[in-house]
Parts: structure tokens; sequence; C-alpha cells
């Protein structure tokens, strides 16, 4: 079977997030989680709905704010401030909207902006965020919707179009910045099963070409081929992680254990 | 005449409106309590007082307002508004009062995972509300707003009692004079139907237009 090569522990960092805590109200999603992406890592977060998998994924890229820790994006620390009413809120907007631009993020839910073709999708933040000339962004375009497999849809709008091709659509937009990490918040769990395998191939592919990636999914089978590490969390605290093989076969933990039996059934 | 002066009112009250109901929507869906109030003491008292109500006041107060305002920027002297700034000012303010409800609810229509794609983009406030919130907002306020523009362009008849020469007033004139009111009133009828029918006609275009990509499948 085919299998990430390990990352090599001198390769620049990535991402670094250090001793990460959210809370939503009285809930305490994120205990202090701490996680370093290297260059070339593919990293599958896991674990049961409500672990803090998905809420981890977003503080990365400061769609939800952390109360406490720090979120590290190439070498760069994003600032983040207290307000008077003790929420946390980023110091400086511009810093967090350029850090953005190098991390491009796919949905669950696609989220394309309906009022748009999908040429015009893929193009709208190299245009207006980075200022690429318009021929330029729409000749890089095409070549990304050709690459996961859509440039016939290029003219059509969201609607038209099934969810698999919408979540390719969504991963050429999210590409077409030439982020330096990508982020997947598990973008096959909205999709009908036919519709997986287009998208994980895609996944696959740029697991394959070396990009640095971030992925929460629910796939195992997946997590296991293109992940160089695999990470468990458990109620806001990271219960395990290590290399797949590891964590997906023969985990240390009993919490591990039992997820697994219940989620890789058939998968692997 | 009349029916071309009742066009310009109708136009500059609805623009005046969509502009206020624009800031009205921002303040009920703000954070800030204090904007929040502000905007619905604003609906609430527009929304339940008759429109002929709004109209005389602005008539009686506007130019004392106006005078008063004038003295606190070093302006001594009396500003009289004239009848049709005063027809635009009451009709705007009404027509911002229902554009402010239509505006608030098609903003929050728009869904908001479209919201945060455009923020994990990197996109700045100002480009996320110009690129993606005013066009999608747009295709849920239009229909809404088709209704405030035919309740703006009849409600403008009322401002015939500042003596503005708009269709209402002329015709009533005309009324008087010639002793053939049915004639007169029944062709004003018309002229509105007229208005009324050709600008929901464009609405449905612009409906059509703001709908692309939606209702295509």
């Amino acid at each position: 079977m085919h299998r990430h090569p390990p990352v090599s522990e001198s390769a620049p960092a990535a991402v670094v997030v250090e001793d990460l805590h959210k809370r939503f109200g009285e809930l305490e999603v994120l205990k202090g989680v701490s996680l370093t992406a290297r260059e070339g890592d593919v990293i599958t977060l896991i674990g049961s709905s409500g672990s803090g998998k998905s809420t981890l994924l977003r503080c990365i890229n400061m769609l939800e704010i952390p109360d406490d820790g720090r979120v590290v994006i190439g070498g760069e620390a994003i600032s983040l401030k207290k307000t008077r009413g003790g929420a946390s809120v980023p110091a400086d907007a511009r810093q967090v909207e350029r850090m953005r631009t190098r991390l491009g993020m796919v949905f669950q839910s696609f989220n394309l902006w309906t009022h748009m073709t999908i040429l015009q999708n893929v193009i709208e933040a190299p245009v207006h965020v980075l200022g690429v000339p318009k021929a330029e962004a729409v000749d890089r375009a095409r070549m990304l919707l050709d690459k996961v497999g859509i440039l016939a849809k290029a003219d059509s709008y969201p609607v038209q179009l099934s969810g698999g091709q919408q979540q390719r659509a969504a991963i050429a937009r999210a590409l077409a910045m030439q982020p330096k990490v990508m982020l997947f918040d598990e973008p096959t769990s909205a999709l009908d099963p036919e519709l997986v395998g287009e998208v994980l191939r895609v996944i696959r592919q740029l697991a394959d070409e070396g990009n640095t990636m971030i992925l929460v999914t629910h796939e195992m089978g997946f997590a296991r081929e293109v992940a160089s590490k695999v990470v468990f969390l458990h109620q806001g605290r990271i219960e395990e992680e290590g290399s797949p093989d590891k964590v997906l076969t023969n985990p240390d933990s009993d919490r591990v254990r039992q997820f697994l039996s219940r989620h890789l059934s058939g998968a692997a | 005449m009349g029916t071309a002066m009742t066009v310009a009112v109708a136009v500059s009250a609805f623009a005046f409106g969509i502009l206020v109901g624009s800031l009205g929507a921002s303040a009920k869906l703000s954070h800030s309590l204090a904007l929040n109030v502000v905007a619905d003491v604003y609906t609430t008292i527009v929304r339940g007082i008759p429109e002929l109500l709004v109209i005389y006041l602005l008539f009686f107060g506007g130019s004392g307002v106006a005078t008063s305002i004038a003295a606190a920027f070093g302006y001594d002297g009396r500003v009289d508004l004239n009848a049709f700034t005063i027809g635009v000012l009451a009709v705007g303010l009404i027509s911002g009062a229902y554009s402010t409800e239509v505006i608030r609810g098609a903003v929050q229509s728009v869904p908001f995972g479209q919201i945060e794609a455009a923020r994990a983009c990197g996109m700045s406030r100002w480009l996320i509300l110009r690129r993606v919130l005013v066009p999608q907002t747009l295709r849920f306020a239009l229909p809404g707003l088709g209704n405030v523009w035919q309740l703006t362009l009849k409600d403008t008849a009322l401002v015939s009692v500042t003596a503005l020469a708009e269709l209402m007033r002329i015709t009533h004139l005309a009324a008087g004079a010639t002793r053939q009111p049915f004639l007169f009133y029944g062709t004003a009828a018309l002229l509105y139907l007229m208005l009324t029918t050709v600008s929901t006609a464009l609405f449905n275009r612009a409906e059509i237009s703001a709908n692309r990509g939606v209702r295509r499948a």
C-alpha cells in the first residue's frame, strides 16, 4: 500500500501551535494543544465529534480566535490581544489577512460564492487580494481547474455542479492563492458516498506533490495512506500522535483503540 | 409635467431610503446596543404613525430644524427647505424604515459560510462587503425592495399636501378648475398604474440578473 514518506525532523516548521486554549462560553473545547507541521508534512487530525479537531484547524487561520496560546505561521507569530471584556482578538487585522493568504482553507460545505462562476470563484482572491493581473489569474485558474478535473465547468455556477465537483472547485480556489499550507476541514463529510473518491483522489495528488497539509477527516483508510503524522484528539487534548502505522494499527491509548474499532471496519 | 415631478420625488426618496435603510440595517445588526436602540426607535416610530403625519411634521418642523442645524454650524439666518426637499426627506424616511427591515433580513439570509470562505482567503472587511456581502444581499433584498419602491411611488401622492406640483396636486387642481374630476382622477390613476407596471417589470429583470447562478439549475 502507498505510504507518505516520513518528513525530516530538520525540515522548517510551516505551522506551529503552542498550548492552544479555546472556550465557547462554559465549554472548553481546546485545553492546551501543541502541534508542529513541518514543510512537506501531511497531518491528519482524527477523533470523535466534539474532540476539538475542527476548532483546532479553524484556530490556525483565526476563523476562531484562541483564548490562549500561540499560532506561528512560517516563523511569524500571530499577535493577539485581550479586550477589556477579556475576549481575545487579533492585535492587527492586516497581519491576520496576510497570514490567511498563506493558508488555503477547504470547508466541509464547500462555501463557494454562489453569485460567481467557478472561474470567477477561483480568480477572485488572487486578483483582489494579491493583485495578480486578471489574465494571469485566469490562466492559472484554468490550469488548476484542469488539474482537479473540472475545467469544462469553468463558466458554470456552483449550483449547477455536483457536491464532488463543488468541493474540487473549492480546492482549486484555495490552491489559486499558492498557499504554503492547505487546511482541510472534513472535506468529504458532506458528500454522497459515491462522490467521496473523486475528492480524495485530488487531495492525495496534492499530498504526493509534497504540499504541506493539515486535514480533519473521518476517512481512516485515507488518513493512513496520505498522512505523515496522525494526531488523535480527545476532549480538547492530544491523546496520541505519531506515524499512521503506529497510531492507526498499534496505538498505545485504549481510547484510540476503541475509536478505531468503531471507525476502521471496512475502511482499511 | 406632474408625472415627471412624481418620478423625480419617488426616485430621489427611494434612493435616500436605500441609503437610510443600509445605515439602519447596519445599526440593527451591529453589536452596539446604542445603535440597535436608535434604529429600533426610528423604524418603530416611522412605521407606526401615518405617512401623512410624517409629511406634516417635516413640512411644519423641517425648516425649523434645518435652521437650528445651520445655526450650530455658524450660519445665522433662516433656512427654508423647499417643498421638493421636504417631500424627498419625508417619503425617503418612510421608505428607509421599510428598507431597513428588508435589507436587515437579506443580510441575515446570506450563508455565513460564504463570508467565512472570503475571510479565509485573506479578504479585508471592506472587500468582503463589496465583493460578497452586497451582491448576495441584493439578491435577497430585491423582491422586498420592489415592494418598497411601489409604496414609495404611491406615497409621493401624499406630498401634494405641501403644494408641490407633482402628479396628484396637478390632477387635483385640474379637476377643480374644469369640473371634470372623474376624467382627471381617472387619468391620474392610469398614469400611476403605468409607472408601477413599468417599474415592476424593471425589478423583475433586475431579480433575474441578480439571481444568476441560483435558480437556473
